[in-house]
């Protein structure tokens, strides 16, 4: 009866022990939350998209805008600038516009009956997304920072009359000029990054605008609507204030404009591309990229254009070019390993010239790995002694 | 040797409880159920607590700042120069609000967010969190719930759920999962629906405009960046810390906390009451051994020691099945504060009982020090048994009873002292608890004196009615009183908690049933659900009012609108309403001013509600300063009025004046009258008709929101009424325990009944009859302290919690009702022990020692 009667008590006492020993040996944990693999910028399905599947008939001003039902776009600024004792910078500034989803954003009402007052102005599936770079030789110092938006609510966008490719207050805006005509016109862009270093410059074409590829329709994989739109400015004299560690410099020189739009580039064997976008001092350019393959035995995907000071334009067939990389820089960031130094040949054309990055390390390490520098050229162009400036956009060479 | 001989007294101890193992279960009974209430009511109060800074920490991630505008809402142009002008892009646009989603009867808090921007904010809603931007922003209306709410649905990913804000259904497409792997988290996050701003401004109605903006500002040079910050903000926005905004709603629940802790700890006291009368009977009971111990040099100190170890022993066991059975009950009360809290507060989802190591640490002192200070005084006494002479009762009871006197004294003191604080200034809550605390132990003390002089009174009455039986039974608790009257105060004491709380429950009730009479004065009212049941904070759709407006047989309309306004005390609920000088005809003014229904109508002035003078102090002649999209501006405070809906207290302004400093247009409830050839009941379905479709909203008559918010009142009562209830179960089973106790301790006084020659039929109706009598004095004795108690609730804690005027409203039902669960109690106490005594051989009990 004793002993029954401790029983009863002893095991709700262990019961009670027991139980509140367990509920206390509960772990505190972060909050955080996966949902599923983000990808930004995924190529991903295309399906629903507009795709470039020939050339087509441009209108100006209004092909500078954007060009929505493509899935990606950009405009993309590169240059080098020098101050008035020699100290040289590279910059590059691109507003890229990704959109979400194939059908259009445009008012779809969840509820017509309630708000069809309003302008839905936050309603989108654009989303853009800025890169802004500059490399300062003297110091083999490569700044750059990022931005993304929603290309909407005045956010973001790409306006056309006028020209305004904006993300928040970093812009490239049209500049009233009385000379200026539907396709050329000076711009003037403006961007800050964090650190504070600064870009306010203007832009003035000095030749009109090239239509790349076939009329603008270019290429790039083998398969059907794998290509873009592709229209640049090869020379634009450049003037403006650059800021960089606190100091303000005025600076001069020139840039480069490519505008791209299309849905799909690359087929599934291809890895990646290097594209130069070079000025000669003897007011040539050149613009030649290589898209690689998987299987280093195929040829690569060319495609290059040589100007004439007078704006003409020349094709480079495939085989016209030759490329051979002379130096590989290993990113201490990433471990790729890139091309530095080249020597690029066109004996059709009698050119050929040494080309080599200005400084090592211009990787870019923001969502989208690449590189992106600022490049030195010399050689002989038809007898001649030539040099030059430009840059190279290299992808695909990330450590698996 | 000592060490073996101590021993020996522990043994003793040992075998004293189990030899006894009614009165040793009943010892730990009331330990128990005493801790099980604070315990519960703890465990509740903080899970409640927890789930909301949890919810509020995940939802505010790392944000640091917030900038709102001056009601609800905020310009979307604000942002937009925020990111382009001033260039500040730690920034995130919020729009956030509440809705229920189909098939799950629980609100959610609805977080519209751009993910493009929520990188640094929180981590479930950005891209770095996984949200994938390109199925999340189509345009089309998606949304991201946690992955327990979807399988609680039955629903997969790429399946459509419905949610329905303000009265709207929206069907939304479920594009993502928040899957978390620890419990916290999914607690936190499992009450948000998260989607893209612009469906937000949709679902809302807030197109251009947003909840606030987040923001994330550095601790280094943090002054520097407000000030500028501030600088380029609009009139009518501002800047404010996150912290501030969370300690707001934090806050808010305190009192509502305070209060049912409160509750809880005199739970507690009544227990102490219990264990305290227990461990006086084991000790008296002692007496003689206690005794022939101290003649075998056992020292006083060992004695003492003795006795408070049992007492800890009992303690323990008490306190370890109060936890346990505390946890239990705790998952009952949880869903009651959350029901309150959601109805008076704010949107709480609470989905399970957190159990915190402080709380149980916090239930053990109490359960262990209560059962130790109550022990202590029986074990003191013990300690002090004459050592030469076995001790009998009927001496300590002629001590006591010289000392009543002074025990009255002292009881009156004490009440008087409890009386003394709530004189003192800023006492606040706890003092209007200090001051129960006093007056219960006060009117304790007074008990045994009390018990005499009815028990004289009672004596001829009972005599005349039950003969020499009825006389014996009521000298009978007279003569121990010792332990009569402790089981007596125990009674007394729940009984009177129990009335208190009851009648302040009443005199609520009372007071708001006859608070709607006067306010609703319209025919019939139009309201969108809202997520907090005593606040609207919905909209109805401009379309909707035009269209009722219009309706044949609607004489006159006029409308109401609530938001939350930044005040120069904090955020605060704002009503503006569109009647001019016939609000006088609906507001019961406290005070006011001459001549201002007029000024109402016409000029630049407000009324506040009671609770909000009390709260902040203020009354006529102050003004009060209210951020406007005009910027700050100072309303003159003309008069105060009685309002029952809110204890956050509101502010009212006349819409005329209202819509001079707001750009608002909105209204969240229409009050319409019928014309005179109209009948109500069918205005109100000619009014239906006219809204289906449009909005689903509330289409009531006047009684039928009469009725509705009563019933909301009933609700936000029901944890008190189950506290109560408690109350009334502890005192139920501690005076049943104490009693039955007391008389099986008489089995030998009893046997000599019987063996003089008492029938068992005698003996059944002198042990019922003295249990009966007992009940009686308690049930008598515990209304007056009902109604201290109950005064001190209604005109002290509430008035100092709430700042509430109330009615006090004493039902004679109410007081029936204390004095019968006292009899009640008291002779089913004597049931056993009679049936027992009858059935035993007296020879038996008379042998046994």
């Amino acid at each position: 009866m004793k002993l029954s009667f401790w029983q009863i008590i002893t095991i709700p006492l262990l019961v009670g022990l027991v139980l509140s020993w367990i509920l206390f040996s509960e772990p505190g944990a972060e909050i955080e939350a996966t949902i599923s693999a983000a990808q930004a910028l995924s190529g991903g399905d295309t399906e629903g998209y507009i795709q470039a599947l020939g050339p087509r008939e441009f209108v100006f001003p209004v092909d500078h805008g954007a060009h929505p039902g493509f899935k990606t776009e950009w405009w993309y600024y590169t240059g080098n600038l020098f101050t008035k004792d020699g100290r040289q910078f590279g910059y590059q500034f691109t507003i890229f516009r990704n959109q979400l989803s194939p059908t259009e954003a445009v008012n779809v009402l969840i509820d017509p009956k309630i708000v069809r007052t309003h302008n839905l102005e936050w309603n989108t599936n654009q989303l853009y997304l800025a890169h802004f770079a500059i490399s300062d030789v003297l110091k083999k110092d490569h700044v750059f920072d990022e931005r993304y938006s929603r290309g909407t609510a005045g956010l973001a966008g790409a306006s056309v009359d006028p020209y305004r490719i904006w993300l928040e207050d970093w812009e490239i805006i049209q500049v009233k000029d009385s000379m200026a005509s539907g396709e050329r016109f000076p711009v003037r862009i403006k961007a800050e990054m964090v650190n504070g270093t600064a870009l306010d410059i203007q832009l003035s074409p000095q030749k009109p605008l090239v239509l790349q590829g076939e009329e603008g329709y270019d290429k790039k994989g083998g398969l059907d609507g794998n290509a873009s739109y592709y229209i640049s400015f090869t020379r634009m004299q450049t003037d403006g204030v650059l800021q960089k560690d606190g100091e303000l410099f005025a600076v001069s020189g020139l840039s480069w404009m490519d505008h791209e739009w299309s849905t799909s580039a690359l087929d599934s064997g291809q890895t990646g591309w290097d594209w130069f976008s070079i000025q000669l001092s003897n007011g040539y350019e050149l613009m030649y990229y290589q898209i690689r393959n998987v299987n280093p035995d195929l040829a690569p995907q060319i495609t290059g254009s040589l100007i004439a000071p007078d704006g003409q334009k020349r094709d480079l067939d495939q085989g016209e070019v030759r490329l051979e990389v002379l130096e590989y820089w290993t990113s201490p960031h990433t471990r790729a390993r890139y091309p530095a130094q080249w020597t690029l040949a066109i004996p059709s054309e009698e050119l050929e010239m040494d080309v080599a990055t200005v400084f090592d390390d211009q990787e870019m390490t923001v969502s989208v790995q690449y590189y992106e520098g600022a490049l030195q050229v010399s050689g002989n162009f038809r007898n001649e002694v030539i040099g030059g400036n430009g840059y190279i956009e290299m992808t695909g060479y990330e450590q698996e | 040797m000592i060490r073996q001989y101590q021993d020996l007294l522990w043994q003793s101890s040992l075998r004293f409880l189990l030899k006894h193992p009614w009165h040793f279960l009943l010892s730990i009974l009331g330990v128990a159920l005493g801790v099980a209430m604070v315990i519960s009511i703890d465990l509740s109060n903080s899970s409640a607590q927890r789930a909301f800074s949890l919810s509020a920490e995940a939802l505010t991630g790392k944000t640091t700042h917030q900038i709102q505008g001056s009601g609800d809402f905020l310009s979307d142009q604000v942002y937009r120069d925020l990111r382009l002008t001033t260039g500040y892009r730690n920034s995130a646009p919020v729009i956030d609000g509440y809705g229920t989603l189909q098939g799950l009867d629980r609100t959610f808090q609805i977080l519209g967010v751009d993910p493009i921007a929520e990188g640094p904010f929180r981590d479930f809603s950005s891209q770095d969190g996984g949200i994938d931007l390109a199925r999340f922003i189509t345009g089309q209306p998606t949304a991201v719930i946690s992955e327990s709410v979807l399988a609680d649905l039955a629903k997969n990913i790429g399946d459509s759920i419905q949610v329905s804000v303000s009265g709207r259904l929206f069907d939304l497409l479920v594009v993502g999962a928040i899957e978390t792997d620890d419990k916290r988290s999914q607690q936190a996050l499992e009450s948000v629906l998260l989607i893209d701003i612009n469906i937000a401004q949709q679902l809302f109605g807030m197109a251009s405009q947003l909840s606030r903006i987040d923001l994330i500002i550095p601790n280094e040079n943090e002054e520097s960046i407000i000030a500028s910050l501030s600088a380029g903000l609009p009139v009518g926005t501002r800047l404010v810390s996150t912290s501030s905004r969370t300690d707001i709603l934090s806050q808010m629940t305190r009192a509502f906390e305070l209060n049912l802790q409160a509750l809880s700890l005199l739970a507690l006291l009544v227990g102490m009451f219990l264990i305290y009368n227990t461990m006086t009977f084991s000790v008296v009971q002692r007496l003689p051994l206690i005794g022939r111990l101290r003649a075998l040099g056992v020292t006083k100190l060992e004695i003492l020691s003795m006795i408070l170890k049992e007492a800890v022993l009992i303690g323990l066991i008490g306190t370890i099945l109060g936890i346990t059975a505390g946890i239990g009950l705790a998952q009952f009360l949880l869903e009651l504060v959350t029901q309150s809290i959601n109805d008076l507060y704010f949107v709480l989802s609470v989905q399970e009982l957190t159990i915190e190591m402080a709380l149980i640490l916090k239930a053990i002192i109490l359960g262990l020090g209560a059962t130790l200070l109550a022990a202590f005084w029986p074990a003191r006494e013990a300690s002090e048994a004459e050592v030469s002479t076995v001790l009998r009762r009927s001496s300590s009871e002629s001590k006591l009873v010289h000392r009543l006197p002074i025990t009255a004294t002292i009881g009156l003191a004490i009440g008087l002292a409890g009386g003394g604080i709530l004189l003192l200034p800023h006492g606040g809550i706890i003092a209007g608890y200090s001051t129960l605390l006093f007056v219960i132990i006060g009117f304790s003390l007074l008990i045994p004196s009390l018990m005499v002089g009815l028990a004289a009174f009672m004596r001829p009455i009972f005599g005349t009615l039950n003969g020499l039986i009825g006389k014996m039974s009521v000298r009978g608790v007279v003569t121990e009183l010792s332990r009569t009257s402790v089981a007596v105060a125990a009674l007394v004491v729940a009984v009177a908690a129990s009335v208190g709380v009851g009648i302040m429950v009443d005199s609520f009730r009372v007071t708001v049933v006859s608070w709607l009479e006067s306010q609703l004065q319209a025919d019939i009212y139009v309201q969108p659900p809202s997520a907090v049941a005593r606040k609207a904070d919905a909209q109805l759709q401009t379309e909707l009012v035009q269209l009722l407006k219009e309706t044949e047989g609607v004489e006159s309309v006029h409308s109401v609108f609530s938001e939350d306004v930044m005040t120069t005390f904090g955020s605060s609920n704002l009503v503006t309403t569109s009647l001019g000088v016939k609000a006088s005809e609906s507001y019961q003014t406290k005070e006011l001013q001459d001549g201002f229904w007029g000024q109402f109508a016409q000029e630049k002035v407000i009324m506040i509600s009671e609770a909000y003078a009390y709260r902040f102090g203020i009354g006529i002649g102050d003004s009060l300063g209210i951020m406007t999209d005009k910027g700050m501006q100072y309303f003159p405070i003309k008069a105060i009025y009685f309002d029952y809906a809110s204890d956050m207290g509101t502010v009212t302004m006349n819409r005329s004046l209202y819509d001079r400093f707001f750009g608002n247009r909105a209204i969240s409830g229409l009050a319409l009258y019928a014309d005179d050839q109209t009948e109500v009941n069918v205005l109100v379905d000619r009014l239906r008709d006219r809204a289906a479709g449009v909005q689903d909203v509330f289409i009531r008559s006047n009684k039928g929101l009469r009725e509705a918010s009563i019933e909301i009142f009933d609700r936000t009562f029901t944890v008190t009424v189950v506290l109560r209830l408690l109350a009334v179960m502890v005192a139920f089973v501690g005076i049943l325990s104490s009693l039955m106790a007391l008389q099986l301790e008489r089995a030998r006084e009893h046997a000599v009944l019987r063996a003089n020659g008492m029938t068992p039929g005698q003996l059944w109706n002198y042990v019922i009859t003295q249990t009966g009598v007992m009940g009686v004095i308690a049930g008598v004795l515990a209304i007056p302290l009902g109604l201290l108690i109950s005064y001190v609730l209604v005109y002290v804690i509430n008035l100092r919690s709430f700042g509430w005027t109330l009615e006090f409203m004493v039902s004679p039902s109410l007081l029936i009702q204390a004095v019968a669960l006292a009899v009640v109690a008291a002779l089913l106490a004597g049931i056993y022990p009679s049936w027992r005594m009858a059935k035993a051989n007296p020879a038996d009990a008379l042998r046994s020692e």
